[in-house]
């Protein structure tokens, strides 16, 4: 069984351009049909989407905690597989609750959106996880194989270099691969870290109109199939630091022999 | 039985052995032998896509996704570009795989999904249709609405543990009479249907002489008996038995003059369903509604009472294309979800269950010596073992049980169970088969080393040579090769006379 926890970056500004080639409503229909294809995989997987907003990161849906009596609420459709209809109809609904209008606030909107955070969240779940499954103790279990997409849009945000590069490393002790699907924007160095550090790819969508295909084709299969049916993984990697207290991104600087931080000339 | 069947992980640790991890589902062979036409009749439904590909294996299920959402036909190489070095056995069996169920026809040159099992697959992912293929909810009149909000949390039907205990105690009955047929214990009968299917499958057989036994002859009913096939049977896992019977069960259809599409159909169908809704059997059609009955006997349906208007799937048919089933514990419920049995160096073995199917399924193959309120002592002795082989048990399948089994304390120990135990076992049963018989022609009296030397190496190249002794100038090889050789040394000797 598989585990995938979707991080969708929704900076309204970018998904409300409308001289982008991929409307939002688009995307989103894109997106839950990969959704359930991930869950027609196996019975047992399971799924986790975290929303990444400007300022805020929320959990919008997950198929591990059904405390909730939401799904219930769900009409049945004989024409439906059950679980794919629970997703659609919450997914849908919670991203038209959160989501926020692009011209509400105006600095809501320079606020960088909390991809790091959502990270972060998508990871204390997989700790979770781990520890309710370990509770009954002795038994082996099977731990699901886990790992997470970033669907990202928006540019590298520098201030989140330190907490992004704590995420990675508790990524890697977790055994969690992490993927990147850039729309759009300039390729993030940070992410293209995360994916390089994880085992995982990142992939720039270059036709969007064919992002189902984008989709099924590099991030549906988990990573042990990987090893069988390859996956394009980026051989140039920008591999630079942010300074640490400008945040900038820097080409050559100096680090510090103590803490290690990497700093420009203010150093 | 039910309670950690699945508890051994089965998920590939290393890489390597994940294109093979799981053995084709033992229902593909079975659509494999089909025709394309049935196969094209199937894939009409969204249901059946969906669960088919569940059953499909890790590889397979990836390739049927890259090409799901193409709208033409790619060539097989860009595909194959895929593909890593080790990937490419997997690959190709894969491929195999999905050619002979006609999901993709004709992979070697252009990939294209079968045109149905396409559109019905992508429907069954976005949603839409009028087919009904994921079953009518039941829905009940207006005042039955009214009267089931008063009651709370019954709206849905019966409730998830209720199916549970209900599967349970159909699937353990048929189980349990299996076990203890032969023996003087008379447990509750499974319905006539399934004591059909029982022996149709070969698990059980008629009694030889029914006057044998006292109990039989009283009884006008036919004896069965048990077979060496059924005690294998007893030793697997759950789903594998409930695959086994089903297994069967289609293959009877055509001899009931049923539908097999339409069975298959409904079998897909019951497997998307939504544990603990009601569904409504009226868009079923004749065919599916007779299954409805043979499935309520084994315990996969649940009905309120046979002339009910609507229908529950049990936990035994909504995990069918999942691979594990986990109901939860059975009987008398006082031992964990995890195993009950303790091994011993000393091939003492302590089972801590008071389920009787359990108990008699350990009283295959081991000797029982004492039995408390929850507690059953044992021994795993030589007689023991010689029975259970005798009976057409497995070395392997009794340790697999066993490890199956096993209780979280002894999960501490590495390796699991005493090697000892377990090298005893293996031995018993090399024991049993000491002497290996085949048909088969000895070759002797070669005038020269080289004669027989010659005609050695050609009968090895065939594959057929069984025996050989290079000092006495002569080998043994099975039958089917011998008009081979036979031709072989009459051309040489030609050879030489020429």
């Amino acid at each position: 069984m598989s585990h995938l926890s979707l991080l969708l970056d929704l900076q309204p500004a970018a998904w409300h351009d409308p001289t982008q080639s991929l409307q939002f409503s688009t995307f989103l229909a894109h997106i839950l049909v990969f959704l359930n294809a991930h869950l027609a995989q196996k019975h047992e997987n399971s799924l986790a989407i975290f929303g990444a907003f400007p300022g805020k990161s929320i959990m919008l849906y997950s198929s591990i905690d059904q405390t909730k009596p939401a799904d219930r609420r769900v009409q049945p459709d004989p024409n439906w597989y059950q679980p794919f209809k629970t997703l659609d109809a919450a997914l849908t609904e919670r991203i038209r609750e959160e989501m926020p209008q692009p011209s509400t606030s105006s600095e809501a909107e320079e606020l960088p959106v909390a991809l790091v955070g959502a990270l972060a969240k998508a990871l204390c779940c997989k700790i979770i996880q781990a520890t309710k499954v370990e509770a009954p103790s002795d038994t082996p279990v099977v731990m699901p194989e886990s790992r997470i997409l970033i669907v990202s849009v928006s540019p590298d945000a520098a201030a989140s270099y330190i907490p992004l590069m704590n995420s990675i490393f508790s990524a890697q002790k977790l055994k969690v691969v992490i993927d990147v699907c850039k729309i759009y924007g300039p390729d993030t160095t940070f992410l293209q870290q995360a994916a390089y550090l994880t085992g995982g790819s990142y992939i720039r969508v270059e036709k969007h109109e064919s992002l189902l295909q984008y989709l099924m084709m590099c991030f549906l299969q988990p990573p042990s199939v990987r090893s069988l049916l390859a996956v394009p993984t980026t051989d140039r990697v920008d591999f630079r630091a942010a300074c640490f207290c400008h945040k900038d991104i820097i080409d050559a600087g100096y680090v510090c022999s103590v803490c290690l931080s990497s700093g420009s000339d203010c150093f | 039985m039910w309670r950690s069947a699945f508890a051994e992980p089965s998920m590939p640790k290393d890489p390597e052995t994940a294109g093979q991890q799981d053995a084709p589902h033992t229902l593909i062979p079975f659509l494999q032998s089909q025709s394309q036409t049935a196969l094209t009749r199937l894939y009409t439904r969204p249901s059946s896509c969906l669960a088919i590909f569940r059953l499909l294996g890790p590889i397979e299920r990836q390739i049927v996704m890259s090409l799901l959402w193409l709208e033409g036909p790619i060539a097989s190489q860009t595909l194959n570009g895929w593909v890593t070095k080790e990937g490419r056995k997997p690959y190709g069996t894969a491929l195999d795989t999905l050619s002979k169920i006609q999901i993709l026809p004709n992979p070697g040159t252009r990939m294209l999904l079968n045109p149905n099992f396409k559109a019905s697959f992508r429907m069954a992912l976005t949603g839409g249709g009028d087919l009904n293929s994921f079953g009518v909810p039941y829905v009940s009149s207006k005042e039955k609405d009214a009267e089931r909000d008063g009651a709370g949390d019954k709206k849905f039907g019966p409730n998830s543990e209720h199916l549970d205990s209900y599967a349970l105690e159909r699937w353990e009955t048929i189980l349990h009479y299996m076990v203890s047929s032969g023996t003087d214990s008379t447990p509750q009968r499974p319905s006539a249907g399934v004591l059909y299917l029982l022996q149709r499958s070969g698990l059980m057989q008629p009694l030889p002489s029914p006057s044998g036994y006292s109990t039989a002859s009283s009884r006008k009913t036919s004896q069965l008996q048990i077979s060496s096939l059924g005690f294998q049977f007893l030793l697997h896992t759950p789903h594998e038995q409930l695959w086994e019977l089903l297994l069967q069960y289609l293959k009877m259809v055509e001899e009931r003059q049923m539908d097999l599409v339409e069975v298959l159909n409904f079998l897909f169908m019951l497997s998307t369903m939504d544990l603990g809704r009601e569904y409504s059997p009226d868009n079923l059609t004749q065919t599916q509604l007779v299954m409805l009955e043979d499935l309520r006997d084994y315990g996969l349906i649940w009905q309120r009472k046979s002339s009910s208007k609507r229908f529950s799937p049990t936990r035994l048919a909504t995990t069918l294309t999942s691979s594990t089933p986990l109901l939860p514990s059975s009987g008398g419920g006082n031992t964990g979800p995890q195993g009950f049995i303790i091994l011993e160096t000393n091939y003492r073995l302590y089972a801590y269950t008071d389920n009787p199917l359990q108990i008699a399924v350990l009283n295959l193959f081991v000797h029982l010596k004492s039995r408390y309120p929850n507690l059953v002592v044992g021994s795993i002795t030589r007689d023991s073992v010689r029975k259970a082989l005798n009976n057409g048990i497995r070395a392997d399948q009794i340790i697999s049980y066993l490890v199956t089994h096993a209780h979280p304390q002894m999960r501490r120990n590495n390796p699991l169970l005493p090697v000892t135990v377990q090298d005893q076992i293996r031995l018993w049963e090399l024991e049993k088969n000491r002497l290996k018989s085949a048909d088969g022609y000895l070759y002797t009296n070669f005038a020269a080393q080289a004669d027989y030397q010659v005609v050695l190496d050609y009968a090895k190249q065939i594959g057929v040579v069984l025996w050989e002794n290079s000092v006495k100038r002569c080998f043994f090889a099975s039958a089917e090769g011998h008009s081979n050789i036979r031709g072989f040394i009459e051309r040489r000797s030609k050879d030489e006379q020429m």
